[in-house]
């Protein structure tokens, strides 16, 4: 006899089918396909974005990255100023991007195992140097232009309407599933944010796997802002900052443990759509910014009460 | 100040596992009690109850006369009972002063009386003055505290509850000789004032020099009282083993073990100091002797876990392993007891726990069948009883959560197998079908290092055991000297170690 | 035995967590006195501290929580909540009598917004990080909702003390030395203890008796309140209210108190180290802008230099193990 419980993914999920439905009784015209096409567009952006975010609160040791919106910002601007309008240069730009997020989040990962520097303070201090490092790059002017095959891409719809980027989005799924699944360096994330003492007692180099998770996080966060690029054809000096906390409420929603060694991608993609018909709901009730951030956080306090609690002192 | 106590057919149960079967002790005032007994006779467990830490499943506790039940610690303290902790339970952020008074501090007008803290506490490191680091002041912070002066402030913030019964739960393990001499003259002198003592202990001569009568325990179960001054050392080990032993499970000895598989030479760390001895093919090699004499600290070592000094060689070319990882390309294992901290991942699934250390041979893109195939095959031989491989460890029973860490080196064929008390928890029926895969692996040619706070175990299954004390190794038993008396006479004293 | 070696003589000093940022503020003194030579004319040194007093008051309170084993990202919520109920509740012309039921307003507004992370955390036993996050929403919009858009109005006579230097000694000073003697006061009861002791080893702590969620709930009371204060000094500082104005100051908060030596696992540190921390912050900036640093490279150097900081104990650590 097994016990029926809920993944929390399916929660994630009904929640989301839930909210979408609830948007459609209380303001008709809100569950239509376009709007429900721009959800699954916004959503994809989040969960790009989060998709680091998933492996670094997998591996657990408080793993957080606060870096990742100052990286987002990073990715879109290297890529608008090398590419410069040109197809041609995408790629190249692309590449660019990507490494330099890989390094970004390697020293991240270098200051978390080898000087001990807790990932809260690591990734906050590196969203400093970033911010920085972007005035140095753009010296105070946004040059550049989007190449016209990334908003292409991205924003034009490919097949039924649906934009390239969510098409994209449910590829990463499927990728970073693999990732997770089927490779060694999933297994052994999984386990090291389980438990580090029988990881390493069983052979897993921790600092090793660590640094690649931190490494990751910061390369898709430069995907990420590649991708948002593609949408906003432009840059500016925070684009990326308002999504790093939701990219890690998008992770807690998709009830991935936030002390880690539990998790799923598919849980993360169920979060970021419930966050963002949440907050596309609250727009379409045009209730008043206030009112939407308490439902926000209650949301979340919600959520977070469901599966998030800790384990208690006594036995 | 006076008080008598007594527990009467004391049971607990941990899971299917009997901790305590009937255990029975009494103390009064200006006595000293000896709770004595072998490795896993329940005297912990009995302790434990008498302060309030472990609720018993049934028996009757009487103080004073008065039946009584403890919900928590705080509860028997306030009843005058208090324990020295094993366990620390030190706040290693604190001061010396702050931790003995933690959560009962004079107050004056709300303040913290710092003056009578720090009074109070240099009285309390005047009882030990002499034995300990003249830098040992009541501001000195715990944490950077070596083990015998933690152990120390662990005693003396008992003591500052003022109990009317102490029990000392091998409050004596990480002392040197000169601090348990203090103990002793302080104990004697608790004694006089009509405090209630019970020890928990196993060093002989301190029990003969300290206590007035010994309970003794057997497997859980309450086998007598003796005065120690109508008893002999011998006569109580007689007591602490007679009757309910296995007889020595007969162990072929094997032909093929001689081969050296592996050396160590003089190794030093924390915990050891200079430890040297050989690892034969096809042999289990015990180690034995009470708890924290160093014991894992050699598995660790060999397994490249901690950093250590000295020569370790394996298949006779020295070794010098940083990593488990490398140990591991060298096909050793090591199978920790305590599995929730070292051995499982408790939510992943019983496969991925087996697979842990072997996924890079299953390709770029796991080939997850075949890796479950070659779980299921692991499984099967270790008859694990599982519900399916997709199941979380944590869903397994001890006995058979141990069977798992052993399996996920069964499937890397390791040819040197390092136990940690591998046995801790579980119960008869799982023990015995683990030894009948550890005598198979022996059989095969591994060679296996067993540490086992259990001695039937080791008695059992082991062609060799090295007793250890103190960080070195007191004793070698083979053969005909691989004995119950040998070993236990041998655990508790050095000097009966020689004879033997 | 080798017990010798185990103690060495700098323990004591090792103890005091704030002594590698009290080097990095003598250091950020120095540099800053080189570069402006009227560092320490009294109109310049308290207008700089000036703007460093509600980070110094908000990072106290952090330091408690963290002290605590905890964490509080609602604390720049709780500051904008605060100052928008002292501004809301002070109206136009305020009386005594309202003036100081604004300040009373504010602080319970503070305290609310504590005891809401206190109860998640300690009671519902939610992990600290995102429980405080979540709360910043709820406490952030509920200021947002009180005052949509900044104003009001604070009168002088309420606001000019704050920018005055009694004793020609700077407000910031005074306030500083207020924390630290509060600080003290609390250090002399059981509290300190059973804050340390939570914070270091909740087992250990529960085991011995000390109540362990009590403790956990009160520390983020104080932060609330602590938040409040830094939300009422910030009103008096700007004369205006605005649900905003406390966004950016928790993550800056989390610095000072990391720079501080406070360990951000708990146990360990304490709030001198803080306010260190928020001065070293500001000297830096000081010394950035002051150097000839090309301006876009300014923000760069600023957090590299922090970054390091917040490293550096770290890497002292590291080279240390590597010794041995």
């Amino acid at each position: 006899m097994k016990r029926f419980t809920l993944n929390p993914v399916v929660i994630a999920l009904l929640l989301a089918a839930g909210l979408f439905a609830l948007g459609g009784v209380i303001r008709p015209g809100f569950a239509n396909y376009t709007l429900a096409l721009n959800i699954l567009r916004l959503a994809a952006f989040l969960a790009i974005v989060a998709a680091g975010q998933t492996l670094v609160v997998i591996s657990g040791g408080e793993g957080i990255d606060l870096s990742v919106g100052a990286v987002v910002t990073l990715g879109a601007i290297l890529v608008f100023r090398i590419a410069n309008g040109s197809n041609a240069l995408l790629l190249p730009a692309l590449a660019l991007a990507l490494l330099v997020g890989a390094l970004i989040g390697a020293i991240n990962g270098v200051g978390i195992t080898l000087l001990r520097v807790p990932p809260l303070v690591m990734t906050l201090g590196m969203t400093g140097v970033v911010g920085g490092l972007i005035l140095v790059i753009t010296q105070g002017r946004l040059v550049g232009a989007p190449a016209p095959a990334l908003n292409a891409l991205v924003s034009r719809p490919l097949v039924f309407g649906i934009p390239g980027v969510v098409l994209l989005w449910l590829v990463l799924g499927g990728l970073m599933w693999v990732l997770l699944e089927r490779t060694v360096y999933g297994k052994q994330l999984f386990a090291i944010g389980m438990n580090r003492t029988t990881a390493r007692l069983s052979g897993v180099r921790v600092p090793l796997v660590v640094i690649a998770t931190y490494a990751l996080s910061s390369m898709l966060a430069a995907l990420g802002g590649v991708v948002l690029l593609g949408y906003t054809q432009n840059v500016f000096l925070n684009l990326g900052a308002p999504y790093t906390l939701p990219s890690i409420a998008a992770v807690v929603v998709g009830g991935t443990l936030i002390a880690g060694g539990m998790g799923s991608y598919w849980g993360t993609m169920a979060g970021a759509l419930v966050l963002t018909i949440l907050t596309s709901l609250l727009t379409a009730l045009t209730l008043p910014e206030s009112a939407r951030q308490i439902i926000y956080g209650l949301t979340l306090l919600a959520l977070l009460a469901v599966y998030g609690r800790e384990r208690g002192l006594r036995q | 100040m006076n008080i008598t106590f007594s527990a009467t057919h004391v049971i607990k149960r941990y899971g299917g596992v009997v901790a305590l079967a009937d255990g029975n002790l009494s103390v009064r005032s200006g006595e000293v009690l000896a709770l004595m007994g072998a490795n896993g006779s329940g005297k912990s467990t009995l302790s434990k109850i008498i302060t309030g830490v472990v609720a018993p499943d049934a028996g009757q506790l009487l103080l004073d006369g008065q039946p009584i039940r403890f919900s928590s610690p705080q509860m028997a303290r306030a009843h005058g009972i208090a324990a020295v902790y094993q366990e620390l339970s030190l706040i290693p952020d604190l001061t010396v002063a702050e931790n003995i008074w933690l959560a009962h501090e004079p107050t004056r007008l709300g303040r913290v009386d710092t003056r009578a803290i720090t009074r109070r506490t240099t009285a309390l490191l005047e009882l030990f003055r002499g034995t300990i680091q003249p830098g040992l002041q009541p501001d000195t912070a715990v944490g950077d505290l070596p083990p015998d002066e933690r152990q120390i402030v662990e005693i003396l913030k008992t003591l500052a509850w003022e109990p009317r019964l102490i029990i000392l739960d091998e409050a004596t393990a990480s002392l040197d000789t000169q601090q348990v001499n203090r103990l002793c003259e302080l104990i004697a002198d608790w004694k006089a004032r009509d405090m209630a003592i019970v020890m928990v202990s196993h060093r002989m001569e301190e029990v003969f020099r300290l206590a007035d009568r010994a309970t003794v325990l057997r497997s859980g179960a309450y086998v007598g009282d003796v005065a120690t001054a109508e008893t002999s050392e011998a006569a109580l080990v007689q007591m602490m083993i007679e009757g309910g032993v296995s007889p020595r499970q007969a162990t072929t000895p094997n032909p093929g073990a001689i081969a050296v598989r592996a050396e160590l030479d003089n190794i030093h760390t924390r915990t050891l100091h200079g430890v040297s001895l050989t690892i034969n093919a096809g042999e289990i090699l015990g180690l034995g002797g009470l708890g924290g004499q160093g014991q894992p600290d050699v598995l660790l070592a060999l397994f490249g876990a901690i950093p250590y000094r000295g020569t370790i060689s394996l298949d006779g070319a020295p070794v010098r392993f940083r990593h488990p990882h490398q140990a591991m390309q060298r096909r050793l294992a090591y199978v920790p007891g305590d599995r929730g901290r070292e051995g499982l991942l408790a939510n992943r699934s019983i496969l991925e726990n087996l697979q842990l250390p072997s996924w890079s041979r299953y390709g770029w893109f796991t080939r997850m069948r075949q890796a479950h195939a070659d779980g299921e095959a692991v499984a099967k031989t270790l008859r694990l009883v599982r519900d399916s491989l997709r199941a979380p460890a944590s869903s397994l029973s001890g006995g058979n959560a141990q069977k798992l860490v052993l399996g996920k080196w069964l499937l890397r064929d390791p040819n040197v197998l390092l136990l940690n008390d591998p046995t801790k928890g579980i119960d008869v029926g799982a023990k015995g079908e683990f030894y009948r895969l550890l005598t198979e692996l022996r059989n095969q040619g591994v060679a296996i290092v067993l540490y086992s706070s259990d001695d039937d175990e080791l008695l059992g299954l082991c062609d060799r055991v090295l007793v250890m004390r103190d960080g070195q190794i007191s004793a070698t038993l083979q053969g005909p000297t691989l004995t119950r008396t040998a070993l236990v006479s041998a655990s508790m004293s050095a000097a009966q170690a020689e004879v033997a | 035995m080798q017990r010798t070696l185990k103690r060495p003589n700098f323990a004591a000093w090792r103890q005091q967590s704030f002594v590698f940022a009290l080097i990095l503020l003598v250091l950020a003194v120095a540099v800053n006195v080189q570069l402006q030579p009227n560092f320490f004319k009294p109109s310049i040194l308290s207008g700089n501290l000036r703007t460093y007093l509600p980070l110094m008051i908000l990072a106290a309170g952090q330091t408690i929580v963290v002290l605590a084993g905890g964490i509080d990202l609602s604390v720049g919520a709780t500051v904008s909540l605060a100052n928008v109920v002292a501004v809301q509740t002070l109206g136009q012309n305020p009386s005594a009598g309202q003036i100081g039921l604004a300040l009373l307003a504010g602080l319970a507004a503070g305290l609310a917004a504590g005891a809401l992370n206190g109860l998640c955390v300690a009671y519902g036993r939610l992990q600290p990080i995102v429980t405080t996050f979540a709360t910043s929403f709820v406490i952030g919009g509920a200021a947002l909702a009180i005052m949509p858009s900044p104003g009001g109005f604070v009168p002088e006579s309420l606001s000019a003390p704050y920018r005055s230097n009694p004793l020609a000694i700077p407000m910031t000073l005074w306030v500083a030395a207020a924390l630290l003697g509060l600080w003290a006061l609390v250090r002399q009861t059981r509290y300190r203890r059973y804050l340390y002791a939570v914070g270091s080893n909740p087992l250990a702590a529960y085991v011995t008796g000390v109540p362990v969620a009590l403790i956990r709930l009160s520390s983020y009371m104080l932060s609330g309140l602590l938040a409040a204060c830094a939300g009422i000094a910030l009103m008096l500082s700007n004369s205006t209210g605005d649900a905003l104005i406390g966004t950016t100051m928790t993550l800056d908060s989390i610095v000072a108190v990391v720079l501080g030596g406070t360990r951000l696992s708990g146990g360990h540190g304490g709030i001198a180290g803080s306010l260190i921390g928020v001065f070293v912050v500001g000297f830096m900036r000081s010394i950035i802008s002051f150097a000839n640093v090309p301006s876009w490279w300014q923000t760069l150097a600023n957090s590299l230099i922090i970054l390091i900081a917040l490293a550096g104990p770290g890497l002292w650590a590291l080279i240390r193990r590597r010794n041995v």
